[in-house]
């Protein structure tokens, strides 16, 4: 309900050219600002929302989250800071979008293999868990450790995955947020994630599109600018718009921007344009 | 292994597939099944990334040490295709759409060129990542020049952020000339 009004806003905001990403008071639109002065981020609502599946959502084994992760997340505050990481459980590196499918497959009784749970959990319960839980690490200081040898080998693929230039527009990571950040493609200003630290302020609320987004939505969307494909790029017929979600390749970009963000201070949700 | 399926070729392939085992069967359904996305996406980034993209895929993004500038270009220049007649100006209306503004017509994501560049004075929402083209006719740069820019930039700058909109396939010749025309055309909105 309260989302939907901020629809609007993202109309005033298009035409503005904003500068910086992690935008400044000054800069939102007169709506926004009125509503953060009287401490309403729109992106609260995803938290609340996150805070009521943590609680109430059962599994088919009737487990909540707080079964083992205590009421209102007391055991994992300060956990995201330290994500995405190596889960022995799991065998994995996860970052917080597989982490907490995995706590949901594994753990509460969802059958991984079932499709529309997995859809579910995608547009459902995936952004408000994640967003709860990372607020659940708010003002402490991003501590991602390089140790263990899949969080080597995944933090090696994130930096190749950043300099890889690929596609029918030969784009990597690194061409827009390094060698060109500071620069305007089209309207938008070119942020630098790696040397602003900028993992800080995810998962963030776009108010441009009315949307909650977790640094795998960030990343997989940005590929859509290169126009992979798989024989020969054709806007219709051939356009891998982006990697499916919680693939090696995104997760490990994620640990090698969020490794670089080490030191900064969270702060969940953030406000983008 | 190879032999049978030979056999199966000639013999008829209904009466060979229902003696085939399980797992030869398989490996005959193999090539129908559709790509995963990812098995779609990991082609695309690594299978696909030619040797030019690999060599600017570095820290700095540039053509690295050891690897001569020149022979790059050369290599780059090679592959240019010019539009039948080897005609470089073509429709600069047409040129106009594909460079890009969705008020005049730009449609296709393909050109997108006021990503990265300015044209015509009357379109302000344009990057700042390549020079401004505005003006761009009155330069006097040869047409023939800036067709090869287009069809191959890395043939100048390799490496630049600027794709080779030919050499892959998404602007087809005849697409480039239109845009030459409209970059150099006197009558073009970019040249007033
Ligand atoms: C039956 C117990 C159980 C349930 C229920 C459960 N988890 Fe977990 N969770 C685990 C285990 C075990 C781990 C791995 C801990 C480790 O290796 O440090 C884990 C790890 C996590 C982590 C990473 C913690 C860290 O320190 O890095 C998060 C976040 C998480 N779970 C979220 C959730 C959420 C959200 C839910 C509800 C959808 C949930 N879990 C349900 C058992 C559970
Ligand atoms: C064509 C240029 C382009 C490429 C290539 C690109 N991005 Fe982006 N990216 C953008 C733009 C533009 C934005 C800001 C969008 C906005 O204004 O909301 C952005 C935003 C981001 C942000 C958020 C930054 C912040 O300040 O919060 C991250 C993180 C990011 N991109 C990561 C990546 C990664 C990882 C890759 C490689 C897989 C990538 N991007 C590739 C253009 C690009
Ligand atoms: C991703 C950004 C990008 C896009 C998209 C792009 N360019 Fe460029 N362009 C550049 C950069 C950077 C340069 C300077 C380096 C070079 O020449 O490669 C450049 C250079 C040029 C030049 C040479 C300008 C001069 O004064 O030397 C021309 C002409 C040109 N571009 C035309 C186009 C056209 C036409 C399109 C659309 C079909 C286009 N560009 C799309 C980035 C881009």
């Amino acid at each position: 309900m309260k989302k939907r009004t901020f629809l609007a806003l993202g109309v005033f905001a298009g035409g503005a050219v904003l500068g910086t990403l992690a935008v400044a008071k000054e800069q939102l639109p007169e709506h926004l600002r009125e509503l953060l002065e009287l401490g309403m981020h729109p992106g609260h609502v995803f938290v609340d929302e996150g805070r009521d599946y943590y609680h109430n959502l059962k599994g088919p084994n009737g487990k909540t989250c707080a079964t083992c992760h205590g009421q209102d997340g007391s055991k994992l505050v300060g956990a995201y800071a330290k994500m995405p990481r190596y889960y022995k459980d799991i065998d994995k590196v996860a970052d917080i979008d597989l982490r907490i499918l995995s706590c949901m497959t594994k753990y509460i009784g969802f059958d991984p293999k079932d499709k529309k749970f997995k859809k579910k959990y995608l547009k459902t319960y995936r952004i408000p868990l994640s967003t709860y839980v990372a607020s659940l690490s708010n003002g402490m200081k991003i501590n991602v450790k390089i140790e263990h040898p899949k969080e080597k080998e995944m933090y090696e693929l994130g930096k190749k995955v950043w300099f890889t230039r690929a596609g029918a527009r030969e784009f990597s990571c690194a061409m827009c947020h390094t060698v060109l950040a500071g620069k305007r493609i089209r309207l938008q200003g070119l942020p630098n994630p790696v040397r602003d630290k900028s993992y800080n302020h995810w998962p963030a609320y776009r108010f441009g599109s009315d949307r909650m987004w977790t640094m795998e939505d960030r990343v997989r969307s940005c590929f859509k600018a290169y126009f992979l494909f798989t024989k020969r790029w054709d806007e219709k017929k051939d356009w891998v718009k982006k990697p499916p979600p919680f693939v090696k390749e995104v997760i490990a970009v994620e640990l090698y921007m969020k490794h670089a963000s080490n030191g900064g201070v969270i702060e969940v949700p953030g406000l983008l344009r | 292994m190879k032999k049978i399926a030979l056999v199966g070729a000639i013999a008829g392939i209904g009466l060979i597939v229902a003696c085939q085992p399980a797992a030869q069967k398989a490996e005959a359904q193999k090539p129908k099944k559709e790509l995963s996305k990812y098995e779609k996406f990991k082609i695309a980034f690594y299978q696909n990334q030619d040797k030019w993209q690999k060599y600017c895929s570095n820290e700095a993004q540039l053509v690295p040490q050891g690897i001569s500038v020149e022979e790059f270009k050369k290599a780059m220049l090679a592959t240019i295709k010019f539009p039948p007649g080897g005609k470089v100006m073509g429709d600069w209306k047409k040129g106009e759409k594909l460079f890009g503004d969705p008020k005049k017509g730009g449609k296709s994501r393909r050109g997108n060129c006021y990503a990265c560049h300015c044209g015509d004075p009357q379109i302000i929402a344009c990057g700042n990542i390549g020079p401004s083209l505005r003006g761009y006719g009155k330069k006097g740069v040869d047409p023939k020049q800036t067709y090869m820019r287009i069809y191959n930039s890395w043939a100048f700058v390799p490496c630049s952020a600027m794709p080779r909109l030919g050499y892959w396939g998404v602007l087809k010749p005849e697409e480039i000339a239109d845009i030459v025309a409209f970059l150099h055309s006197p009558e073009s909105p970019i040249n007033k």
